[in-house]
């Protein structure tokens, strides 16, 4: 297991790497310039600009001088927030990501798989019916839709919740359900459909007709079967609704990684979307590792 | 099939919605932001978020608002536009014009008790000229002595024209006279910078735990994408007659975001209004909606190094006739935008522009006129204009790409394809001047003089993406930019104004307004074209029956 694992972070380097080119080649080959604005500044201080971020170097040097510093995990200066790191982007607006994903993530799995199960117990019938649909719905209703129709309805008619920025736990409530939705209507399928499969497995018609009582044949033998698509979902999943999503940051005026990243494109940063690019890169990979862990542990087909 | 599914969601949401208490129509929360303590803060909704807080650094609306409030210049402009003493408790104009002596107020003080001298403002106007700065607004000090050169990196930033006579006696001297001068003196790229600050901290001297300032806010925290706070300066020279205490900043690009919160009662001052949501908020909260003309035009450019517009004078024309900017104004824009006939906004005092000399014909009359030009021009229903107009992807370009599209061919019959482009491969293409031939662009002025609208279209201007070229239009501007005001300069301008409207390389097509939304207890509002508001002038004053 230790000898996988290690394998697996230094296969993880190359990865890396080509990811790390590949980007750095594509924002580099983007058209227009960090620099440029609705008022062109002067030849000689645009000359300037670019001699303080090496710009006005060949490709292949920045690329090395880029290399060099993430080895030393230095992304850099961001080119559009002047005064501030990528470094220190990354540190204030991945924990928000994170925290509303995070959240979202937990009330998909607990709202979504009990859900996904008891359609799947009761296939064919009404309640089966009704939270396919429901889930066809939270996937059909995009969150550009969903979160403005939030706003309106709990902050702006009714006082409740407040209608965007960061403040106390109020101001998670609308984003974490809105990121939520879509997720457990995924979750909800998932499960629904591979429930269903492992039930008429033949092992299932084995326990039932070893006389095994109903919540020992769900619980020792459904669910851990059951759960393997959801656990390869997750991984991906996961990384990326922790990395946030631009739609609701934007909405709602939260100050995460995934806006980050689109402005960072749109502006030309490009120190900025490569240092996001790199740290989603990692997360991925990490995210895949922990996966495949425990797909070893939940299948017993699984070794390493 | 979707769109079936998101109305049967979308329907009873509606219901319950229309079904609430309150304005049904528009609910909009009265609220200010007033602690226990007493303590008042206002919320302003401020674009997008500032790409740095460094005055010599900075550009644009949202960052200049901010820098308003934490810097102050040597001038700065009274809540009506006017430009009045700022640091500088006065100052002497030598007879020639040429050289600016100003004296310091005493008890100009920085955020951290100490003196503002006239040296700060010596190592601060050095800086912004000098070319390890880079600062984007360097060229505004052009006419100070030495300036050009020190920005081309031809001579040293200790030889500017700036002198400290004494701590409290700066000097400046200009190597012509400037009558806007002063204004640029506004801008925040003028303002004075902490040295101490600057030296120790190095680009990071900007940040709240390092920051000093001399306005009437300091900076209490930056969160990038979130806000930004200020609170008042206790050493504020004039702390005594600023009201409210704490300022909120919160970028939100997002209008319709923003006019939420604003409704929610979250915001007491937005930076802008939907467009699409402009007639609401008329007819429900007009005493909250201010519209104030802005010191801005918005125009075609017309690629003139190029076919099909390249000596082609007369279709140019032809084609800023056969455009109806009345119906552009009110019934495409339709918040207090005003036709442009001319190149200088109307919004700017002390100078009356050239118009065209069609602007008052009728309708019919001018349209007749426009394909008359467009057949002389050589181009007829069987050989109509080819031709592209570019513009930023977005609604409000593609809304006017269409219609002046849709303009042109009806009137002249003119075949005119509309392309859009992400802003920053426009910009690259607009300048580039290879692609291009018709594209839908806009300026705002710097200062308050028709100099900063004049100066973009010369010869050599960067910002000059027309190609546009013609020695008396060169020559006229260059001679007004070095004269004292008055009638010789006025006239030279009208020059200007009335020959790039002949050679038409631009289309002027309105001058912009900008909306906010006010809550009715953020008292001191006066609209001024520059949009420069101060937190200093604001107060908050809470109505004891409250609002709606």
């Amino acid at each position: 297991m230790l000898v996988y694992i290690a394998r697996r972070l230094l296969g993880a380097i190359p990865t890396l790497f080509i990811l790390l080119t590949l980007s750095f080649v594509l924002v580099h080959s983007a058209p227009g310039s960090p620099f440029s604005n609705a008022r062109r500044i002067p030849p000689q201080v645009r000359a300037e600009l670019e001699a303080k971020y090496h710009l006005d170097e060949p490709l292949i040097e920045q690329y090395g001088r880029y290399l060099y510093n993430i080895a030393h995990f230095d992304f850099g200066p961001s080119y559009r927030y002047q005064d501030t790191s990528v470094n220190e982007l990354i540190a204030t607006g991945f924990p928000v990501s994170a925290t509303i994903g995070g959240f979202a993530l937990v009330i998909a799995l607990l709202i979504g798989v009990p859900l996904g199960l008891f359609a799947a117990v009761r296939q064919n019938r009404v309640a089966d019916y009704a939270t396919t649909s429901g889930a066809l719905l939270g996937i059909s209703v995009p969150s550009f839709v969903l979160a403005p129709l939030m706003i309106l309805a709990f902050a702006v008619y009714r006082d409740w919740l407040p209608a965007g920025g960061l403040g106390g736990w109020q101001s998670y409530v609308m984003p974490v359900a809105a990121l939520a939705l879509a997720f457990i209507a995924y979750v909800v399928r998932l499960t629904r459909a591979s429930t269903i499969e492992v039930l008429r497995s033949d092992y299932i018609r084995t326990a039932w007709a070893k006389g095994l009582s109903a919540p020992r044949v769900f619980f020792v033998h459904v669910l851990p079967a059951a759960i393997l698509p959801i656990v390869s979902f997750l991984g991906p999943a996961a990384a990326a609704i922790l990395t946030g999503s631009v739609v609701i940051e934007q909405i709602f005026g939260i100050p995460g990684l995934g806006r980050f990243f689109v402005n960072g494109a749109l502006n030309r940063d490009y120190t900025l979307v490569l240092g996001i690019v790199i740290f989603y890169g990692i997360i991925i990979i990490g995210f895949n590792l922990v996966v495949d862990i425990l797909y070893g542990w939940l299948d017993p087909r699984v070794s390493y | 099939m979707r769109r079936v599914r998101v109305i049967c969601v979308l329907l009873p949401v509606c219901l319950w919605l229309a079904g609430c208490g309150g304005d049904p129509g528009f609910p909009n929360r009265i609220q200010p932001a007033i602690g226990p303590d007493g303590i008042t803060t206002l919320r302003k909704g401020n674009g997008a978020e500032p790409q740095t807080l460094d005055p010599a650094k900075a550009t644009g609306v949202p960052a200049a608002n901010i820098l308003r409030d934490l810097y102050e210049g040597l001038v700065i402009y009274a809540p009506d536009g006017h430009v009045i003493p700022g640091d500088a408790k006065s100052w002497r104009i030598s007879a020639d014009g040429k050289t600016y002596t100003f004296h310091l107020r005493k008890n100009a003080k920085w955020s951290n008790g100490a003196p503002v001298t006239a040296q700060d403002y010596v190592f601060s106007l050095r800086r912004a000229v000098a070319p390890s700065t880079a600062s984007p607004y360097a060229d505004i000090h052009a006419p100070i002595v030495n300036a050009t050169a020190i920005i081309d990196g031809k001579k040293p930033p200790a030889s500017l024209g700036v002198a400290a006579l004494d701590a409290h006696t700066l000097q400046i001297k200009l190597h012509a006279p400037t009558p806007f001068f002063l204004k640029t003196l506004a801008h925040s790229s003028s303002d004075p910078v902490y040295p101490p600050a600057v030296k120790k901290w190095g680009d990071a001297f900007t940040q709240p735990q390092h920051a000093v300032t001399n306005g009437a806010y300091e900076l209490v925290s930056w969160r990038v994408n979130d806000k930004i706070v200020l609170r008042r300066n206790p050493h504020y020279w004039d702390n005594e007659d600023t009201a409210i205490d704490r300022v909120e900043y919160y970028p939100i690009t997002d209008a319709n975001s923003e006019l939420a919160r604003y409704q929610a009662g979250g915001l007491d001052w937005t930076s802008g209004v939907p467009t699409a949501k402009l007639d609401t908020v008329k007819k429900h909260i007009p005493g909250q909606y201010h519209a104030v003309p802005t010191l801005s035009v918005f125009y075609f450019g017309l690629n003139v190094t190029r076919p099909p517009f390249q000596g082609r004078r007369k279709l140019r024309m032809a084609l800023s006739m056969a455009l109806d900017r009345e119906i552009i104004t009110d019934k495409i824009l339709r918040g207090n935008e005003i036709p442009a006939y001319s190149w200088v906004p109307t919004a700017l005092q002390g100078y009356r522009s050239v118009r065209y000399a069609w602007a008052g014909l009728s309708d019919k009359a001018r349209k007749a006129r426009a394909r008359k030009l467009y057949h002389e021009a050589g181009y007829s229903e069987e050989h109509p204009l080819k031709a592209n107009l570019l513009y930023v992807s977005g609604e409000g370009g593609k809304r006017m790409a269409i219609v002046a599209a849709a303009m042109w061919r009806k009137v002249l019959g003119a075949e005119i394809n509309t392309r859009s482009q992400e802003w920053k491969v426009y910009l690259q293409t607009i300048h580039s001047r290879r692609n291009t031939q018709i594209f839908y662009v806009g300026w705002i002025g710097d200062y308050e003089d028709p100099n900063t609208f004049f100066s973009i279209m010369k010869t050599h201007s960067a910002q000059n993406e027309s190609g546009y070229h013609s020695a008396v239009y060169d020559r006229a501007v260059s001679a007004s930019q070095h004269m004292p005001s008055g009638p010789k300069r006025t006239r030279l301008m009208h020059v200007a104004e009335a020959t790039l409207l002949h050679d038409s390389p631009i289309i002027p097509l309105y001058f912009g307004s900008a909306h906010h939304l006010i809550k009715p207890y953020v008292k001191g509002f006066v609209g001024n074209p520059l949009g420069a508001y101060y937190s200093k002038d604001m107060n908050i004053v809470p109505a004891s029956a409250g609002g709606r």
